[in-house]
């Protein structure tokens, strides 16, 4: 009887892992595939962003941008390392499962280039009165070189931080100002 | 003379008691009692071991393979799944700690706590592994040392402080176990100490479920974990607290009177309502809570000695145990005043009839372990002339309720033998008095066909284990042992 | 960034110190104009500002201890009977407490009301009416580095003014450039109060469209934002374009308050334009700062 119980586990846990394997393996197969028709690259190892990176679209982007700047240590942990893995290898969009969030149904796609994460869009959204629509105003990850650039000679003005009367003295602002005085 | 036997009575004068056990209908009906049983306890270890795959499944079904393709990933992946498999053991844990009549009537309450026991080790070295590893892979994914990382978790990353608390408890719960077992600290100080367990398992919720990627919202994954948990909660609240409280109110009952059986030894006879429902369950125990000042925080877990006695229309009746001053706790029991009320839950434990697998039956029992005895004799089934009892003790006075249980055995047919007399110092593996084992008696004398019977052992677990390592010898199968602690 | 290929209007600068930091006021001379009649016009306009700003300081300014908010802190002056000017105020910073979830807040920890996170804000939205009222249609305010534009540095073409961003890393250097204004403003900035959720998935990177550009840091003044969120603020500075120069202000004090979930939440719920300097100096930035 012992011996039943002893086989009959085994049988049962070794079951459960080799469907929670192929399940694991399967969704992977599926989302390197996506990558790999997007971009034509080749892309072994694929992340997990999809499954845990896509939890809602608000942690969808923090996760994102963890994965894209190395930071690991949250929610996104798994899911971040993994995209940084596969990162590395392959470039190309990435969608990620159809999740349910406060605004209501939505996918997400992650772009990435040369190991970065550039972009994360909602695909699909759907708001409370079932009507579509597009979001691609999230902030994403993005390296210096990628952001509108700007040379201190080719501006009018100058943002930043409340600059204090002191620190205006030796501000870019305080040059332009006493250019145009 | 020091060994008493009791013939039984010839087959054709069958002696019964008017409101006795129910005839034994046919033969063969135990055997299929323990084949449900052991079915049961193998379905309890599939279920057990599967939940323990499921929760290394969770982490594959999320594609954890992928991720562990560098050697901080591997480390971090390493790290989840020692997390969930140690909240997966921490969870069959306080499973097998709820008291639940399934799990309960499969293996019985000692086995229950004994693979409680086994499993306090293992989880715990795994939920350290799961700090560890977390912390040394993810500060190599950041280039950071673990100290470092766990500040950072801790300081960043929101309910990580409760899971450093939670682990922190774990860890006092564990340690403090294992040197109260050692120490012999009181019941009442591990029992307190195990209080925490619930503070550590509560605290370690909230980042399992806001930090772990595995269990984001949305995922199937979370609805699994969350079920696992609230199904286990809500097994500890109804079985632990619920039902006892149910149980008290239910019976209402309070001390009748304390007498005294042998110096240190009483009865203590309880009055209450609907006492029948108590009925019928031989030896087991139940806990017992007498609300007295000072008193009421102590539980003492012991059996009825004697059946329930109905004496009014409306299940009003009188209900015994009998308690020998085993620790500080008991000592109080002996002045307990009348009046006292009880609060009872229970039973619990499998020494009753739901754990027989043959049609013989032997009891063997020592000092106040032959308390539970006299119960399960009133009400377990068994032909005349199919049951052996043996009761050992220092002197006949020690033998607690003797004269009650040969009265029984008288009625039911059941062979008595009194072992008394001190033990030989010279051979500690002997149950038996030491004139006994000097004559070269053994188990198979006093019970010929005991390889056929089932076996219950109570008394002092020294002396517990040397009978059943003889009755082993004599070819009882394991699953016809069945054994009570008596000893807290 | 557009490139400009030759800038045929000088601009000129005119500055006064007010609210604890200098508050610029740039405008392109007209070259039909007469040098001396531009630049009357610019000192006239400059003082209007200025007058706008100093009325409000001395109402707001907690360094000034005659000031009504002063009055407010010490309890002197119970928010009922204060002035139709600092309920208005209070009234509004309320509003976008509730709208962004507490992350942006009038109350200091210590529980004093302080509403220069939101005056600051408005006295630039109320010197940009001024100077429309003035009739000047190509201007660019300046006020301690939040920005509000209007028309072109080049009247007549729709070519945006260029503000930069500083590096918070590097206050000496740029970290990133965004086209204000450009498209002529026919009308002042539509939304003077919390306007709620914008309509979602308004397209709006083509640049040129939004006027106005404020930056939140924890760098200069590290005690002005309340961070929501336990432990070390996540950004070092951030910067919020919108069409309103308070909603960009407040949006971006509360995304640094309230870390990413407010920062998705403020691009979800708002037509903004965002970038953000995290403590680790690595970006997020929304489309309309990207290339």
């Amino acid at each position: 009887m012992r011996i039943r119980a002893a086989v009959s586990a085994a049988l049962a846990s070794a079951g459960i892992l080799l469907v929670g394997w192929q399940s694991g393996v399967h969704g992977a197969d599926t989302r390197s595939a996506i990558a790999a028709a997007a971009t034509g690259n080749q892309a072994s190892g694929t992340g997990t962003t999809g499954s845990s990176g896509a939890a809602s679209s608000e942690s969808a982007a923090s996760s994102a941008t963890t994965g894209g700047s190395g930071t690991t240590g949250n929610s996104g942990a798994t899911g971040a390392s993994g995209a940084a893995g596969a990162a590395a290898k392959a470039g190309g969009t990435y969608d990620g499962d159809v999740v349910q969030t406060r605004f209501g149904t939505v996918q997400v796609q992650i772009t990435v280039k040369a190991g970065q994460v550039t972009d994360v869009t909602a695909l699909k959204l759907t708001d409370a009165e079932g009507r579509s629509v597009q979001i691609s105003n999230y902030a994403a990850p993005v390296l210096r070189d990628e952001v509108l650039q700007a040379q201190s000679a080719d501006v009018q003005t100058v943002g930043g931080a409340t600059v204090t009367s002191d620190a205006y003295l030796t501000s870019l602002q305080a040059a332009l100002d006493a250019a145009n005085l | 003379m020091n060994t008493q036997l009791l013939p039984s009575p010839g087959t054709g004068t069958p002696m019964r008691p008017a409101h006795g056990p129910a005839p034994v209908r046919e033969a063969g009906r135990f055997a299929s009692q323990h084949r449900r049983r052991l079915l049961r306890a193998d379905v309890l270890t599939v279920t057990a071991w599967s939940s323990l795959a499921a929760a290394v499944a969770l982490w594959l079904a999320d594609g954890g393979l992928t991720a562990a393709s560098s050697p901080a990933g591997m480390i971090t992946a390493l790290g989840i799944v020692a997390g969930l498999a140690g909240m997966d053991l921490v969870l069959l844990m306080l499973l097998l700690a709820a008291r639940i009549p399934f799990i309960d009537g499969a293996v019985g309450h000692d086995r229950a706590l004994e693979f409680h026991r086994k499993l306090g080790k293992p989880s715990l070295y795994l939920l350290l592994a799961h700090g560890l590893l977390i912390a040394v892979g993810y500060g190599m994914a950041e280039g950071l040392d673990p100290v470092s990382e766990a500040v950072a978790l801790w300081v960043l990353i929101p309910d990580m402080w409760l899971a450093f608390i939670s682990l922190a408890l774990f860890i006092a719960v564990v340690v403090t176990s294992l040197v109260a077992v050692r120490r012999r600290f009181p019941y009442e100080f591990w029992y307190a100490v195990h209080l925490l367990t619930y503070g550590a398992v509560l605290t370690s919720l909230p980042h399992q479920f806001s930090v772990g990627g595995l269990f984001a919202v949305g995922t199937w994954q979370r609805w699994y974990w969350l079920g696992i948990c609230i199904a286990t909660g809500a097994a500890l609240l109804y079985y632990r607290v619920i039902q006892p409280v149910r149980a008290t109110f239910r019976h209402q009952l309070t001390v009748e009177r304390v007498t005294s059986v042998a110096p240190g030894v009483v009865n203590i006879e309880m009055s209450g309502l609907q006492v029948g429902s108590l009925a019928g369950n031989g030896g087991r125990f139940f806990i017992w809570r007498f609300l007295a000042p000072g008193l009421w925080w102590h539980t003492h877990p012991f059996s009825l000695s004697a059946e329930p006695v109905r004496k009014g229309p409306d299940g009003h009746g009188r209900l015994r145990i009998t308690v020998r001053d085993l620790g500080r706790g008991s000592a109080q029991l002996l002045r307990l005043r009348r009046g006292t009320k009880v609060a009872v839950e229970g039973p619990y434990g499998l020494f009753s009839s739901a754990a027989r697998s043959r049609d013989r039956v032997v009891m063997i029992g020592a000092g106040i372990g032959i308390t539970p005895f006299r119960a399960l004799l009133e009400t377990t089934p068994f032909a005349p002339g199919q049951a052996t009892v043996l009761l050992r003790g220092h002197s006949n006075q020690e033998l607690y309720l003797g004269e009650e249980i040969l009265e029984l055995c008288r009625q039911r047919g059941a062979t008595l033998f009194h072992l008394t007399g001190g033990r030989d110092p010279a051979s500690p593996d002997s149950w038996l008095p030491a004139s006994e084992h000097r004559a070269g008696y053994a188990l198979a004398d006093y019970v010929p066909e005991i390889a056929h019977a089932d076996v219950y052992v109570c008394g002092p677990s020294r002396w517990a284990g040397n009978v059943l390592n003889a009755a082993r010898a004599s070819g009882v199968k394991e699953g016809q042992l069945h054994h009570e602690r008596f000893d807290w | 960034m557009q490139q400009t290929s030759e800038t045929p209007h000088r601009l000129r600068a005119r500055t006064f110190t007010c609210m604890g930091t200098v508050i610029s006021l740039t405008v392109p001379t007209d070259a039909h104009k007469a040098p001396q009649a531009a630049a009357d016009e610019l000192e006239a306009a400059t003082a209007v500002v200025e007058r706008l700003f100093t009325d409000l300081d001395s109402i707001f300014s907690l360094y000034r201890p005659d000031s009504e908010a002063s009055r407010l802190v010490r309890d002197e002056l119970a928010l009922p009977e204060a002035s139709a000017e600092m309920r208005a105020r209070y009234e509004e910073a309320a509003e976008w407490r509730l709208l962004t979830e507490g992350a942006f807040t009038a109350e200091r920890p210590d529980g004093a009301l302080d509403l220069s996170g939101i005056v600051k804000g408005h006295a630039i939205r109320e010197a940009g009416m001024s100077l429309l009222a003035l009739g000047m249609a190509n201007w660019c305010l300046n006020a301690g580095g939040d920005v509000l534009v209007s028309g072109s540095p080049n009247p007549g073409t729709d070519v945006p003014w260029r503000a930069g961003i500083v590096d918070p890393a590097d206050r000496r250097t740029l970290l990133a450039g965004f086209p204000l204004g450009g498209a002529a403003l026919g009308s002042p900035p539509q939304s003077l109060s919390p306007s709620g959720p914008a309509p979602l998935g308004e397209m709006t990177a083509d640049g040129g469209t939004r006027a106005a550009l404020a930056t939140s840091g924890s760098a200069e003044r590290g005690d002005h934002i309340w961070s929501v969120t336990a432990g070390a603020a996540e950004f070092r500075q951030v910067s919020v374009a919108a069409a309103d120069v308070v909603m960009a202000d407040v949006l971006a004090t509360a995304i640094v308050a309230g870390g990413v979930p407010m920062l998705n939440r403020a691009t979800a719920m708002w037509d903004i334009e965002a970038l953000a300097v995290r403590a680790n100096g690595e970006l997020l930035a929304t489309g309309g700062f990207r290339r």
